[in-house]
């Protein structure tokens, strides 16, 4: 029984590492460079879905406002990078908007430590303040999605309405990536760079999460998500768990977005809507909740999809087959990608089994 | 008189929150199912008025009038499918019920989207409702008028609906201890069923009344469904008058801080006002205390 | 001040009320150390309101409740944090068996661990060999210690029961309270169960919420009987079974089930 537990674990991350090869080669085999932008933005993207698992796979705690955190993380790197190009000047935005002068917190992002320093300090105290209120007064379930949305739809109006520090609905534009401008067969140098240093960080991501779940501490994740007042009684505080984990799981959301701005060269408020926000929720669902690997695969899954598929004739149907997508894997699925090789298929194999020794 | 219009405004906007709430308190606040497809279902009925009124055509009056009719039926019976396909397979699994009626959600905004196109439809005021009340130099626009007393109606109707018919009585029994009222003889799949429905069908009345109001696209359910929820929320979950005044507090609240704020920073910061209170009251303005140890 | 108290629980005048319903009026019982305590009577009656106070779950409107842990000062459970009575010695184990279904057994134990209950120390403990010696030792005495690697959710009802007693008996704790620990178990589990109690008994003091008389007497050291939000006697089991308001307000109807059973 132990072994096959460990096997399995062994399982996962011989495919993380199946997964972490194949890209690693990957700009070896693809010499398109929007394929490998868009790969870049996957491994983003799964860093993105690992945070929201660990919140919601592990702890049970369903957010439908990660969306603010992608975007903090992809601003602040926006902000650096726009005034990086422009050379510290006001953007155009700023001077439609009719300011004379940098914002105030603007200015902090000139400078490159300064920058990393706020990507991950403002989402910090954000989710831990967040975090604070509303687990000090209990707020769980469904209630707290409800109000994480409401969150979300506060935050995007807040950044379309100040569009002279924000940039509005178009967002900040025009910049190239940490590496210099990744365009082009000149550039590609850069982007391989790129391209590999995101990969590493989602690597290190993996580690820190499956380190994380694999311990007493991810266990205590699990029981909260299971019976919250239980754990309470037996004598541990769950509120410091909960603020922890969500507030670490800001963090990796805004490590995700400061990443995929450089391979995106804008970021605009849409990525933090409700709506973007449940679509991270997807890739989870459809991977599968509950594994890290599951995170990653469910990423990698529905964007290839999206990026095939939403182009072109299909684009409308896209929306459609999203849709049942996601419908059917909650109904039938539970387990997403990852529950179907490891729930469903054995179970139909031994049904299979079973059947022949009848027969 | 600027007092008096603010009140007015006031009074307006709650009634069209507590309108799109009246749905939710149904489903989510008796049923405990989070309907995410629920702001679909109020575009729903927004559609459904264009297509009633560019059928009948005329001034618009009788058409309207039909059309809350037709708005209701039609969500009544998309609120029954819906629970018979998807909802009912997710009892007990709310978390999992919110996710997969997103996802029906997601469906139904394309497919207005493939229908109407991406362009916003207008529908006609009915003639009755064109101009407005001015008394004193204060104008109340007839629709507003007409949207305040069509949410008391709809009001009244659901709680004689809930607390002085047997169907009524039915629905709280199967929603308090499913299993009793199962052995009472209630067949509770099918109240379930109706339920729900009813609660759709609130959403598509809705969404004949938001027709009113401006142009309908495929989205237009989606500018509602937030504040919709934080009313239920906020007014305590299950509990129709506490939905009331969660409407008047965001309804009055948004107004007036709109007269110093834009729009947008408004409602950034009557949502903050409802968190902070969640502070205080986390189960909302009426909480029916139970003693049964564990939520969910 | 440290007492040598004899007793290591005292309720002090607690009153409840929960929205004009009086749960609990003005009730005063002292706990013996190393003893087994029950709270019986009818539905309604309050105990598991009264299990409720001690652990802090719900407020009481008025009254305090002291808990006088050996050898330590004394310290007042009533407004202190459920996850700090926890710590301090006061265990509680639930009506519905409430153990983690997704972990395994020996993971439900090394969670219910006394000790390193801080997020970083979670992160970064590990299950000394003293720890597993301790899981296994107390998993043998409730009969679960094959069965460390199943998940919890997969034993059956009385092994959850049993799985969850020995949850609490891992942490050391001083107090344990048990809320129908015998509900939805046959005869002889019920019985087995009742030895296991004994047996704990030389290491705490047991407070049990039951109604299957059978164990009451099996047990018992001390009973309090409860009715309507109030204690109605107190004693040892022989006492109040022959008391004749007891007899009305309670063991008639109990009587009545039993009746009903055979």
């Amino acid at each position: 029984m132990k072994k096959l537990a460990g096997l399995k674990g062994k399982g996962n991350h011989l495919c993380f590492l199946i997964i972490a090869v194949l890209l690693a080669a990957s700009p070896l085999l693809v010499s398109s460079t929007s394929m490998i932008q868009f790969l870049g933005k996957c491994m983003c993207f799964s860093i993105v879905a690992i945070a929201l698992d660990l919140i919601w796979g592990y702890t049970g705690m369903l957010s439908l406002g990660h969306g603010i955190y992608f975007c903090l993380g992809g601003y602040g790197m926006a902000m650096y990078l726009r005034l990086r190009d422009n050379g510290g000047q006001l953007t155009d935005f700023m001077q439609t908007g009719g300011l004379e002068e940098l914002p105030v917190f603007w200015r902090p992002f000139q400078h490159f430590p300064l920058a990393l320093l706020f990507i991950i300090l403002i989402p910090t105290v954000l989710a831990g303040a967040i975090g604070f209120f509303i687990f000090r007064s209990r707020i769980k379930g469904v209630y707290f999605s409800i109000i994480t949305q409401a969150l979300t739809w506060a935050a995007y109006s807040l950044f379309i309405a100040n569009s002279k520090y924000t940039g509005g609905n178009n967002g900040i534009t025009d910049f190239s990536s940490l590496l210099g401008s990744t365009r082009g067969p000149a550039n590609r140098g850069n982007l391989l760079t790129l391209f590999w240093v995101t990969l590493l960080a989602l690597i290190l991501v993996y580690m820190l999460a499956s380190f994380l779940v694999n311990r007493k501490f991810g266990k205590l994740l699990i029981a909260i998500r299971d019976g919250e007042n239980r754990t309470f009684f037996s004598g541990y505080c769950v509120n410091n768990y909960k603020n922890f984990i969500y507030t670490l799981s800001a963090i990796l959301a805004a490590i995700g977005g400061a990443l995929y701005v450089n391979f995106n060269g804008s970021i605009t408020p849409s990525q933090m809507t409700i709506s973007y926000s449940i679509t991270m929720v997807i890739w989870v669902a459809v991977g599968g909740r509950g594994t890290i690997i599951g995170a990653v695969i469910g990423a990698f899954f529905i964007n290839l999809c999206e990026y095939n598929l939403s182009s072109g004739s299909l684009a409308d149907i896209w929306q459609y087959i999203i849709g049942i997508i996601f419908c059917v894997t909650i109904v039938f699925f539970k387990g997403g990608i990852v529950g179907i090789f490891r729930d469903q298929i054995p179970a139909l194999l031994k049904g299979r089994g079973k059947k022949k020794e009848v027969a | 008189m600027a007092l008096m219009n603010t009140l007015f405004n006031g009074l307006s906007l709650s009634s069209i929150y507590l309108l799109v709430a009246l749905g939710l308190a149904v489903t989510f606040g008796l049923m405990g199912v989070i309907n995410m497809a629920h702001g679909e279902f109020v575009m729903i009925g927004a559609y459904v008025t264009f297509i009633t009124q560019e059928i009948i055509g005329g001034n618009g009056s009788v058409a309207y009038l039909l059309s809350i009719l037709v708005a209701f039926l039609t969500t009544f019976v998309l609120g029954c499918i819906l629970e018979k396909v998807l909802i009912t397979r997710l009892y007990g699994r709310k978390i999992d019920s919110l996710l997969a009626t997103w996802g029906i959600s997601l469906i139904l905004q394309q497919a207005a989207r493939s229908i109407f196109g991406s362009q916003g439809v207008n529908v006609n005021a009915p003639a009755f409702l064109k101009s407005g009340l001015t008394i004193g130099g204060c104008t109340f626009a007839y629709n507003r008028i007409f949207i305040i007393g069509l949410v008391i109606v709809w009001l009244l109707t659901v709680w004689l609906l809930m607390n002085k018919t047997s169907f009524g009585a039915k629905m709280r029994a199967t929603m308090q201890n499913r299993a009793m009222a199962q052995c009472m003889g209630i067949n509770s799949k099918k109240i379930d069923c109706i339920t729900f429905g009813i609660g759709s069908g609130l959403a598509g009345v809705a969404g004949c009344s938001i027709a009113l109001l401006g142009s309908v696209d495929s989205t237009v359910g989606q500018n509602y469904i937030v504040y919709s929820f934080m009313t239920v929320v906020l007014g305590g979950v299950g509990n129709l008058i506490g939905t009331v005044i969660g409407a008047m507090i965001i309804g009055f609240s948004s107004i007036f801080v709109e007269a110093y704020q834009s729009a947008s920073i408004a409602r950034a910061i009557v949502l903050l006002i409802i968190i902070v209170f969640l502070q205080f009251k986390p189960k909302g303005l009426f909480v029916i205390r139970s003693r049964s140890l564990d939520e969910e | 001040m440290s007492k040598t108290n004899e007793n290591v629980l005292n309720i002090k005048h607690v009153s409840v009320i929960f929205d004009g319903f009086k749960a609990l009026t003005d009730v005063d019982i002292q706990v013996k150390r190393h003893s087994i305590h029950f709270f019986i009577g009818p539905n309604g009656a309050g105990k598991t309101t009264l299990l409720d106070i001690i652990c802090a779950k719900t407020k009481p409107t008025s009254g305090t409740v002291h808990y006088y842990p050996k050898g330590r000062e004394d310290i007042r459970l009533t407004g202190m944090k459920e996850y700090k009575i926890v710590n301090e010695g006061v265990g509680r184990k639930f009506q519905v068996p409430s153990v983690f279904v997704e972990l395994t057994v020996f993971e439900n134990m090394v969670l219910s661990l006394k000790g390193h209950k801080g997020v970083w120390e979670s992160i970064f403990y590990k299950v000394s060999k003293a720890d597993k010696e301790q899981i296994m030792e107390v998993l043998k005495k409730v009969g679960l210690q094959d069965r460390i690697d199943i998940q919890a959710g997969s034993l059956a009802h009385g092994e959850k029961q049993w799985l969850e007693i020995a949850m609490q008996l891992v942490q050391k704790p001083e107090i344990i309270m048990l809320d129908e620990p015998a509900a939805g178990m046959g005869k002889p589990e019920t019985f087995k169960t009742g030895e296991l109690l004994k047996e704990i008994k030389k290491e705490c003091t047991i407070i049990v919420v039951e109604h299957d008389m059978d164990f009451v007497k099996q047990i018992a050291d001390t009973v309090t009987v409860l009715h309507e939000g109030k204690v109605l006697m107190e004693g040892n089991i022989s006492d109040v079974l022959a008391d004749r308001t007891v007899q009305a307000v309670y063991l008639g109807r109990g009587g009545e089930r039993n009746a009903e059973d055979q």
